[in-house]
């Protein structure tokens, strides 16, 4: 995951044609954070990790962890999206290359399925944090999960296009209950110790059983 | 029951009749272990024998909550009229009603059920086995009724159904929905699972 946040983190703030230096220790002090925040998220979840524990993990003070955060959900958010933005090049490769609706929809969930995988707990808290956000960090984290929502009711659309979905299907709600379905395919992974093949080849049954009612 | 058994489900009904109590009073992150305790009269070293961790309680304390709903859901069930949709969406309606009560109690049962740290015996949200008897019971009268396939994959279907259920009370969580949005949606989705194990497409469904 090295080579993820230089290209995701680096906002057009802090990234003029020659950053200052005072802009480039701002930016290394923030990569050092966000490091932190990952690998304590992942160890302890999103309650048990507090900023206190995050700067001392980064080697700073906590004052210097809010010079670049205003709290610690803005931080949690920012590495969820890190985590999106990364996906989501991948999921839509996925998508664009499936033959039909049901393949390029497992197949995209299953990239998501392998990536989250690989660092289950981390995800955990980001669900669960989920349930009881502020407004804030909620329209945050819409905002984030937007392009995967519009790449689920394209490839829906892209289904419609090809005459394989039915004109009248609700593509709205559809693509809400895959949605749905996906991420309760976790709940296995965490409870049941299911595989990545496992979620997957479940996923596959379960988008078929949603899609065979609208079909044409 | 021995003695020490008898104390041990005396401290646990205590533990969790405070629990009740204060979750209800304070909310679950404002309320400690050993807040419980004290309301309870025993020692925090007592509420950890018989619980792993607050989320445990809170599981516990749910569970107990929903339970006698669900004993009647399953008395009323073979009398509920309509068609198997129509049953299913009477089960989920009554469910999201009575949630939506306490709904950021619940609200935090869900979250805490999405924790890495997770005890082991903690029964998580969504693996309510009368919960999942009483859909199973609707889906398979619904196969003898004749209005849905003979080949369909009942646990398929109940999982879809659970996992449409759960996650629409993230609607109560981000844009406070009421019991009434949640049940409308619901229904919808109800709809389109059931859709695809109709009797003439029941093939699809049929693992």
């Amino acid at each position: 995951m090295n080579h993820i946040p230089m290209r995701v983190i680096a906002s057009p703030a802090v990234r003029p044609a020659k950053p200052t230096r005072r802009a480039l220790a701002k930016q290394r002090t923030r990569e050092k954070v966000l490091a932190a925040a990952r690998q304590l998220f992942t160890e302890r979840g999103y309650e048990g990790a507090t900023i206190r524990d995050i700067a001392k993990a980064a080697g700073m003070s906590t004052g210097a962890v809010f010079a670049s955060f205003a709290d610690k959900s803005e931080l949690f958010d920012e590495i969820l999206a890190q985590d999106y933005a990364l996906l989501g090049e991948a999921m839509q490769d996925a998508a664009d290359n499936g033959e039909t609706v049901e393949k390029a929809l497992t197949d995209l969930f299953s990239v998501a399925y392998r990536f989250h995988m690989n660092q289950l707990p981390l995800l955990q808290a980001g669900i669960s944090a989920s349930w009881t956000r502020t407004e804030a960090g909620e329209k945050r984290n819409r905002e984030a999960l937007k392009p995967v929502m519009t790449m689920v009711s394209d490839t829906l659309r892209r289904g419609v296009e090809r005459g394989e979905l039915s004109q009248r299907a609700d593509l709205r709600l559809i693509g809400g209950v895959l949605w749905d379905v996906y991420l309760a395919g976790y709940r296995r992974a965490v409870f049941d110790g299911w595989t990545v093949d496992d979620m997957t080849s479940r996923l596959s049954d379960q988008i078929n059983l949603i899609l065979a009612g609208a079909r044409t | 029951m021995g003695v020490r058994n008898k104390q041990k489900a005396a401290t646990r009904e205590k533990v969790l009749s405070a629990a009740r109590d204060l979750f209800n009073e304070i909310g679950y992150d404002e309320t400690t272990i050993r807040a419980i305790a004290d309301r309870a009269g025993v020692s925090v070293g007592s509420v950890f024998t018989t619980f792993s961790s607050k989320a445990d309680v809170l599981s516990q304390v749910m569970a107990d909550r929903v339970s006698p709903l669900q004993d009647e859901l399953t008395r009323v069930l073979p009398y509920l009229r309509g068609s198997t949709s129509d049953r299913l969406c009477s089960i989920f309606a009554i469910h999201y009603d009575f949630e939506c009560r306490r709904v950021k109690l619940f609200l935090a049962h869900i979250a805490a059920s999405f924790n890495p740290s997770l005890e082991e015996t903690t029964t998580p949200f969504g693996r309510n086995a009368g919960f999942q008897a009483m859909l199973r019971d609707a889906l398979t009268d619904g196969i003898t009724r004749g209005d849905v396939s003979p080949g369909a994959d009942i646990d398929l279907i109940i999982q879809l159904l659970i996992a449409a259920y759960a996650w629409n009370y993230s609607l109560a969580a981000q844009v406070g929905a009421d019991a009434g949005t949640l049940t409308a949606r619901m229904d919808k989705q109800i709809a389109v699972i059931m859709a695809g194990v109709r009797p003439q497409v029941g093939v699809v469904g049929a693992v």
